[in-house]
């Protein structure tokens, strides 16, 4: 995802279709505030910058220059997580395999599309770290930002390097 | 600079195999394989299937032989080059020849380069070039007489000796009306050169780079390669490789070969090392 590791044929050509249309559209609504580690905050700001020079609110400086005088930034209307599920998927997955990794994207994947909040927010850090879930942190941090009123809709959901990805997009009903 | 070869351009930055297409009975590697213009057609098919950007085309060897004159030499290429014209609109044509006779004629049938493997043994080659708008290779010879093999040739620094000659040899083209765009050089391993030579000039090949012309090579399964191993001959594919992977870190841009798809590989290789081209498909690591 990252322009600085582009080849000449991109591999991932419908994710990154999928993540830039998310962001595009998540970056319609207002500020958008990046839940990620650091290189997750990499890939954040890659999409952002391509999907039409959107900028994190963490980017932007925290006190802004406006017509009546100097004010605070806009708060964030919009949260862009960035995370991935196990990469212990398969005997060529980064992590190689681990039996349980099924098990637990396949948990997440439901918690994801409830979205069940609770679920989210009591997942596994440790077994998180032993499948190479890519930021369990920010995952249970979702459990918290989404409420009851959210609903998912699935633009990507496939593992094809033994990297289980989902883009998804939750938006509030009421 | 964009560079241009007669109908064809290409980025400041892109590398381009140039595939030997003899249509002689008696060059080294072949031996008279592509002969008949037949078979020299099927091997324009088979290097534009491989990917070559450039063919060619020479009608007489490199070596000593038999006394091939201008008619006999058009005989061998002009509707050749018109033939190869008509059925690959997309390939630059290049012709290997010294005579600006021949030159016109070929330009006359469709050639977009002419090849003077022999630094400029004819004056009039220049001209040639300048009125059909076609590239020229400037080589470095150390001014022998063309088809005669290097004897005892020394030079007190056979770098500096082939920058001033080929460089000198582009400028004369460019005063002639030559495209600045529109002309490169070869150091012409081999050529007026013994084993040394031509090693040292690919070991300083930066320095012919440097002068901003961009630079050719010519290296496929020479003698320097075949002395350096000890090897004949149909032998020298791995030596060739490895001189054109130490060419392509220096930065030449122009390849002429006889085994387009392995030296494809190793150019494409080095110049990805080189951070001057990106992975074709990079996903180890990345997922």
């Amino acid at each position: 995802m990252l322009p600085e590791y582009a080849g000449l044929v991109d591999p991932v050509v419908e994710l990154r279709a999928a993540c830039l249309a998310a962001v595009a559209w998540l970056g319609e609504t207002g500020p958008v505030e990046v839940v990620a580690d650091a290189q997750g905050r990499r890939v954040a700001e890659a999409l952002l910058a391509a999907a039409g020079g959107l900028v994190s609110t963490s980017s932007t400086p925290d006190v802004v220059e406006t017509p009546e005088g100097k004010a605070a930034p806009e708060a964030p209307s919009a949260y862009l997580v960035v995370a991935n599920g196990s990469a212990r998927r398969g005997e060529k997955a980064p992590g190689h395999l681990d039996e349980r990794a099924a098990g637990f994207d396949e948990r997440l994947g439901r918690a994801l599309r409830g979205p069940d909040l609770e679920a989210l927010a009591g997942l596994d850090e440790g077994l998180g770290a032993e499948l190479l879930v890519g930021n369990t942190t920010g995952l249970r941090e979702l459990g918290g930002l989404l409420t009851a009123e959210h609903r998912a809709m699935v633009d990507y959901d496939d593992d094809p390097f033994g990297v289980q990805y989902w883009v998804m997009r939750w938006q509030c009903e009421s | 600079m964009t560079l241009k070869l007669g109908r064809h351009e290409f980025a400041d930055d892109a590398t381009l195999m140039m595939a030997i297409v003899n249509r002689t009975p008696d060059s080294f590697y072949d031996k008279g394989a592509t002969w008949a213009e037949d078979k020299a057609f099927e091997r324009v098919a088979q290097v534009v299937a491989e990917g070559a950007e450039i063919v060619d085309i020479g009608g007489i060897k490199a070596a000593p032989g038999v006394e091939i004159g201008p008619a006999e030499e058009m005989e061998r290429v002009v509707d050749f080059v018109a033939r190869v014209r008509a059925a690959y609109p997309s390939l630059v044509i290049s012709v290997d020849t010294w005579r600006a006779s021949v030159g016109r004629a070929v330009c006359e049938a469709g050639a977009d380069v002419l090849n003077d493997a022999w630094g400029g043994a004819d004056p009039g080659l220049v001209d040639v070039a300048a009125e059909f708008g076609a590239a020229i290779v400037c080589t470095h010879t150390g001014g022998v007489t063309p088809r005669t093999r290097p004897y005892r040739v020394e030079y007190d620094d056979v770098v500096a000796s082939t920058i001033t000659d080929t460089v000198g040899y582009a400028e004369r083209a460019v005063a002639a009306g030559v495209s600045r765009a529109s002309v490169i050089i070869d150091p012409a391993h081999d050529f007026g050169k013994n084993t040394f030579h031509s090693l040292e000039v690919t070991r300083r090949l930066g320095e012919l780079v440097d002068t901003g012309w961009p630079v050719l090579v010519s290296l496929s399964n020479k003698d320097f390669v075949g002395e350096t191993l000890d090897l004949p001959v149909g032998s020298r594919l791995a030596g060739t490789l490895a001189a054109t992977a130490v060419c392509a870190l220096a930065g030449a841009r122009i390849y002429r070969v006889h085994e387009v798809v392995e030296t494809r590989q190793v150019v494409d290789m080095v110049w990805t090392i080189a951070g001057r081209r990106p992975p074709a498909r990079a996903i180890r690591g990345l997922q």
